[in-house]
């Protein structure tokens, strides 16, 4: 590429540029490689992966305000950057932007599952969206709890020592004062019964089958929906068509690819069960 | 079970026919498990899974206005025979019948559900107003014993008032199974708006309600409503978890069986 005359294009030395920079990224090198990117960005600032590159080594020093600057001028020149949302969203969860961060892993994940719905790039977003999901959950469902517990042992308190009074008043009284302690025991019962279904939903429990893969069997990420009927896990369906068979893998009939139909109505009920079920989030 | 004695109850004598009946089907020979079936409902009359297994028979031979009878007698027997429903439906969707078998059977869920609501509402009002009560009463008390120490005083006013407030939350979403509110939009039709009886799934990944789909079809023009996309009968799905998605909340929300 080096012509006769020797002078390179602008673009051509950029890329050979983010080669270098590449190479010394693999061998930890992290700061020639940021000279290198930097360079690159110089020469051909419009060009979106040199900055997302450069922010991926940002990232390993954990140098988080320049990971998002590099990242929001790529996305200023590539909406669509998949890394870019990803790497941007990490960076706002560092600093506690909680709801911004985790809308751009949302976007990085919607983007790449676009692009190509079984790569390790999703994989990786997921599981920090899923990380980052359950650990709000964490933080409610522990203040959620204590407050239910405090509340739960006030009104026990409250109604026996309403109840102990009651019935010092209406001593001589036999009738009232055992239809009182019946009436007691029977809210004491409901108030436990009440308190324990409010903290139910705090408790890590199953995940309804209908919202589960049931070859994965762990609730849908991106679930699709066969001719036959079953709905099943994208990812995992394409692997199978791609390495077992074409077939449906419960009912056995022929099934290919294009035939695969996003099931949208389970991926809003699969969204609206982990709005209220946190725990859900957690990968094993 | 042909004792010595020789004589067997009619129930047992049904049991055998059923049997027969089952035998008959896995052979392909319908009208032998068709009558099979009739000396068995003519036994015992109120067994409404004889009545079902011949409503499969009628089916094999297409006999739709056989399969509607028999489903809607197994229906009358016991309200929650949903293969009954599933049978009438796959018969014909848009049938009137069909509706009617509907009509009855979310009729009688919708009154088993309002019984044992009455009854729960009740216990939780109850006991959300005893809370209240005790709680406030022990309030004011704990307040008159800290007279002169403002801080202690505020602190216990904070937080007594979030005792009052979570109170409110907790006992609001108790209610909630007995409290008609909104179906989520994901188990609605987006055309008829109500909860999905028969759901169906399209090419473009909407999912419909089976009998207005086909109604849509036939009348309308052969397109998805929403998208518009060219859409043909027999490309409609049954979105078959969707319709698991339905019944579990109807198990849990008796309230949205009732019929406007």
């Amino acid at each position: 590429m080096r012509g006769g005359n020797g002078v390179l294009s602008p673009a051509k030395q950029a890329e050979l540029l983010k080669k270098d920079g590449n190479s010394y990224f693999k061998k930890d090198r992290i700061g020639a490689a940021i000279d290198a990117y930097t360079e690159a960005i110089t020469l051909c600032p419009n060009v979106p992966v040199y900055l997302t590159n450069r922010a991926l080594c940002h990232r390993k020093r954990k140098d988080w305000l320049k990971v998002e600057e590099d990242c929001r001028k790529a996305i200023l020149l590539d909406n669509s950057c998949v890394k870019a949302h990803y790497l941007l969203g990490l960076a706002l969860l560092q600093r506690q932007e909680y709801v911004k961060g985790v809308k751009e892993l949302q976007k990085a994940l919607d983007l790449g599952r676009g692009a190509n719905p079984k790569s390790y790039m999703v994989e990786e977003i997921w599981q920090e969206l899923a990380k980052a999901k359950y650990l709000e959950w964490e933080n409610a469902s522990t203040s959620r709890s204590w407050e239910l517990q405090s509340l739960k042992e006030a009104c026990e308190t409250a109604l026996k020592e309403k109840h102990i009074r009651d019935i010092s008043q209406m001593e001589g009284f036999l009738d009232e004062s055992d239809n009182s302690l019946t009436s007691h025991l029977e809210h004491l019962e409901t108030l436990r019964r009440v308190f324990r279904e409010a903290a139910e939903a705090d408790i890590p429990s199953e995940v309804p089958d209908y919202l589960c893969c049931k070859i994965t069997l762990d609730i849908f990420r991106d679930p699709v929906i066969t001719p036959s009927g079953v709905t099943y896990e994208r990812a995992m369906i394409l692997d199978h068509l791609e390495k077992v068979g074409k077939f449906d893998p419960v009912t056995r009939e022929p099934l290919d690819q294009s035939q695969l139909i996003p099931n949208l109505a389970i991926k809003e009920a699969v969204q609206a069960f982990l709005d209220e079920h946190g725990w859900a989030y957690k990968i094993d």
